[in-house]
């Protein structure tokens, strides 16, 4: 399998402009400029092949948003070599651009005064689509994405929701192979969410088109993304399976019984108590037991199965949120990795 | 007064400074504009000839000191409103405990200073080196001209807040606010001076604001206007300031009606 | 012919966005046509002092003016970069712009066609015409081309100046402030440049060439002997103006890449 995307030491550094404090200070800069040079992104490194939906999440300022504009041709690299859909992006940009479909979730890419199909057409002539390619692509797209009702109408009498699908068929007309994505879905309440990420693996399962999407909102990831990269401060900090990062960084489990009888927490773990594992409870009628990875569920549960008189029970996954949350918490994802192991040996 | 204001006084003159470009092209293309005027003036009026009242060196004095003035009470506030009504944030301007018309001329007002110290001041020396410029001798006409460009300030914010806010009442006011500027800058007597004009056209101008932002204090610095008539012209200027704060707060109290009752 | 199709198609859909505010579509026109009739006053009010500006007559320097507004209606409605650093740039529509398979420069011609400038011109050849028949002008067969060269090479030179203007954009600061200032100056262009001092000639003809947007053409159908060489070389000027427009701009686009954030 090819690769989409190919990145390899890809820095980014800018000149910015150092503001003296005071009145002074802003004279001083009415003749002489300081700059200092901030790197916003740190020689990072990473392969996405054909067909893949990568999620690019990182908190604001880590870096994401001067890496799609690398990766999109705005923006030349310092340093580095990066290569998309065959092309050097910043090289020949025009010729690259054709081939790429870009959503920006806070700009709009359509006219604001004039109905949405002659944005539509308009791009049909910017991207050379010819006719009845367009017609088709067109057709399945508002069919898809249930736009036949708003075609005519001018994007500022367009709901939020109704203007992103219409920004997503104005990125997808020309039938690019390889789409960003840069947070599609932000604003948008949660059925517009869910049929956004419906239609994007849609997308990506019949043409095999990658797509590349940063998101703070981390169920886009869980709905759409194989593989997830992370980045902190410029650099990746992970790089890897959503499946993977679950089990490497989930802590663990979690158990939530309801008795119908009265059990008392002391019983419990005296019936676990070869087990790590932790007990809690609030009463007599309901406890929670945290299980580490490397225990398996069952062997808890059937030692209190067969003991308690057990009405309701719930085990609990450690979500995406959380694991993100604790990763940018200990702030390097190599140092915790290194903790993390430290954790099950000792 | 809230020092609130004063701070929005403090960080306009601050983020003036901060465009260098503007700065110094600013300068040049005033320069040049005295010169350019300057040398048509004296194509006109032959060597040492008068015209329209004025001698050759009052004329002079004139077009420099009333080009240094416009580099001084210029601002765009028509523009920043009529923007911010369009972009809709003059809602969140409009629910904050200031008054939004009293903070855009303070911003005006920031703006003026570092104009008037940086633009004006400088610009003035240059063009004493390059010009003939006679400058007044008595301090009463250096104590009436400054006074009344105060007023010119004054006077040209309040239209353009009044041109800006006309953005709430028709659908684009581009063309009204393009409209403003030229006809500020030929009916104030800055590209022709008033006396230049026909009568019957002086005569509708001088029922007109405009003058009072240009051509009244050129007058008073040429020495055109002397003694006890610097009184009156200085009157006439408190007069519109004062006329025209009423269309102001009309204006202001529409605005408002409009964008709590009907959502803007 | 690529590029041909898309003037085309934009501007069938400012059409379309027009017709939903025509009032604006005759405010603009009519803004217009006021801007351009206080510079017919500033005219009149000179000639009511003096009989010639410098060696040229009333008729001729309307004729001039005449002249002047056919390139500068063509020049506004195909390249309007007013506003271009606070919407392109402040509210980084630059980005959505260079994700598109034409050229940036030119996309943004497009997304800003104005025109109801157009209606200038058409009063300039309107202005030319009557003032031309005072003065007894006769039309001769080269007028007509040598008023469409003369013409295009003088929105070539708006152009290039504008575009090198507007490219300073994309360094710290925004020379906002300086487009409308530059709107006073282009004016002068179009009086004798012969009554201005040294300084102010040859910065009129070689720095900021705008004596080349008005006197310098007009002079050659007013047939007035001592511009003639200057009328000739008009094309060079826009040429050279442009390229250095253009060069400037890509040059900018590039430190954008470089250094946008």
């Amino acid at each position: 399998m090819h690769a989409a995307i190919e990145v390899q030491d890809l820095r980014k550094t800018f000149k910015v402009q150092r503001n003296r404090e005071g009145l002074k200070g802003a004279f001083q800069d009415l003749f002489k400029r300081e700059y200092n040079e901030v790197a916003a992104v740190k020689d990072i490194s990473f392969t996405i092949p054909e067909g893949e939906i990568c999620g690019y999440i990182g908190e604001n300022g880590a870096g994401k948003s001067t890496t799609i504009k690398m990766l999109t041709g705005i923006l030349v690299p310092t340093s580095g070599t990066l290569k998309v859909g065959g092309y050097v992006p910043f090289l020949e940009r025009e010729k690259f651009v054709k081939n790429i479909g870009v959503v920006f979730g806070q700009r709009s890419q359509l006219w604001w005064d004039i109905g949405v199909i002659e944005s539509f057409q308009l791009l049909r002539k910017v991207y050379q689509v010819p006719e009845q390619d367009f017609k088709r692509r067109l057709d399945e797209l508002t069919e898809r994405l249930q736009l036949q009702d708003l075609l005519s109408r001018p994007v500022r009498k367009l709901s939020l929701g109704q203007r992103m699908r219409c920004e997503l068929v104005a990125a997808l007309l020309h039938n690019p192979s390889i789409v960003f994505l840069d947070e599609p879905t932000i604003g948008l309440d949660i059925v517009v969410k869910s049929e956004i990420r419906d239609f994007l693996k849609s997308m990506n399962q019949e043409y095999g088109t990658t797509i590349l999407l940063t998101t703070h909102d981390l169920q886009d990831i869980e709905a759409l993304c194989s593989r997830v990269i992370m980045l902190d401060d410029g650099r990746v900090i992970y790089d890897g399976g959503l499946d993977d990062l679950k089990t490497r960084w989930g802590t663990g489990r979690e158990v939530h019984f309801q008795f119908g009888k009265a059990t008392r927490k002391d019983k419990l773990e005296a019936w676990t108590l070869d087990l790590p594992v932790k007990w809690s409870a609030e009463n007599d009628m309901a406890a929670k037991v945290w299980i580490p990875l490397d225990t398996n569920v069952s062997d808890v549960l059937s030692r209190v199965v067969g003991q308690a008189d057990i009405t309701d029970i719930k085990i609990i996954e450690t979500n995406t949120d959380d694991i993100v949350r604790s990763i940018y918490q200990s702030g390097s994802a190599v140092r915790s990795e290194t903790e993390w192991k430290e954790g099950i040996t000792s | 007064m809230n020092s609130a204001y004063l701070d929005f006084v403090r960080i306009r003159f601050l983020t003036m400074l901060a465009y260098r470009v503007n700065y110094y092209l600013g300068i040049f293309i005033y320069i040049l504009n005295i010169g350019v005027y300057y040398f048509t003036w004296k194509a006109i009026s032959g060597s040492g000839g008068e015209l329209g009242g004025f001698t050759s060196a009052q004329m002079t004095t004139y077009v420099a000191v009333t080009w240094m003035a416009r580099a001084f009470y210029f601002n765009n506030l028509d523009r920043e409103i009529s923007s911010d009504i369009r972009d809709g944030s003059i809602a969140i301007q409009f629910i904050r405990p200031y008054s939004y018309i009293l903070v855009k001329m303070m911003q005006g007002f920031g703006e003026g200073i570092f104009r008037f110290l940086l633009f004006m001041i400088p610009g003035m020396a240059i063009a004493i080196l390059l010009f003939p410029v006679q400058l007044p001798t008595a301090w009463s006409a250096w104590l009436g001209f400054l006074t009344m460009l105060l007023f010119s300030f004054l006077i040209n914010s309040q239209i353009n807040v009044i041109t800006g806010l006309m953005a709430f009442f028709v659908e684009n006011n581009e063309g009204m606010m393009r409209m403003k500027r030229v006809v500020v800058d030929l009916c104030s007597g800055l590209i022709v001076p008033i006396t230049l004009f026909p009568g019957w056209l002086a005569h509708v101008l001088e029922w007109l604001p405009f003058q009072a932002i240009t051509y009244l204090p050129g007058a008073v610095f040429t020495g055109r206007i002397t003694g006890s008539s610097v009184w009156q012209v200085l009157g006439i200027q408190v007069t519109w300031f004062l006329v025209l704060l009423l269309p102001m707060i009309v204006l202001n109290r529409l605005a408002r009606q409009r964008l709590f009752v009907q959502g803007g | 012919m690529y590029y041909l199709g898309l003037i085309n198609e934009y501007l069938k859909n400012y059409m379309k966005s027009r017709m939903t505010y025509r009032a604006d579509f005759w405010v603009e026109v009519i803004s217009d046509l006021l801007f351009q009739a206080t510079n017919l006053i500033f005219i009149f009010v000179v000639f009511m002092h003096t009989n010639s500006l410098g060696g040229w007559s009333q008729n001729e320097v309307v004729f001039v003016y005449g002249f002047f507004m056919v390139p500068f209606g063509l020049f506004s409605c195909f390249v309007n970069l007013w506003g271009f650093s606070e919407r392109y740039i402040v509210k980084g529509e630059m980005d959505r712009i260079m994700t598109r398979p034409a050229h940036n420069l030119f996309q943004i011609f497009l997304e800003n066609l104005d025109p109801p400038a157009l209606v200038g011109s058409v009063i300039g050849v309107i202005i030319m015409a009557v003032s031309g028949s005072h003065l007894g002008l006769s039309m001769e067969w080269w007028t007509v081309p040598a008023m469409i060269i003369l013409s295009l090479s003088a929105v070539a030179i708006y152009t290039g100046i504008y575009t090198t203007l507007t490219s300073l954009s994309f360094y710290s600061d925004a020379p906002t402030g300086i487009l409308p200032l530059m709107y006073g100056v282009q004016g002068y262009g179009r009086y004798p440049v012969t009554i201005y001092n040294r300084a102010i000639q040859v910065l009129l003809t070689w720095i900021l060439p705008f004596a080349f947007v008005g006197i310098y053409p007009a002079s050659l159908f007013l047939e007035r002997p001592e511009m003639r060489q200057m009328a000739w070389l008009t094309p060079v000027v826009g040429i050279v103006f442009l390229s250095i427009g253009l060069t400037a701009w890509n040059y900018g686009v590039k430190r954008y890449r470089g250094a946008g954030s």
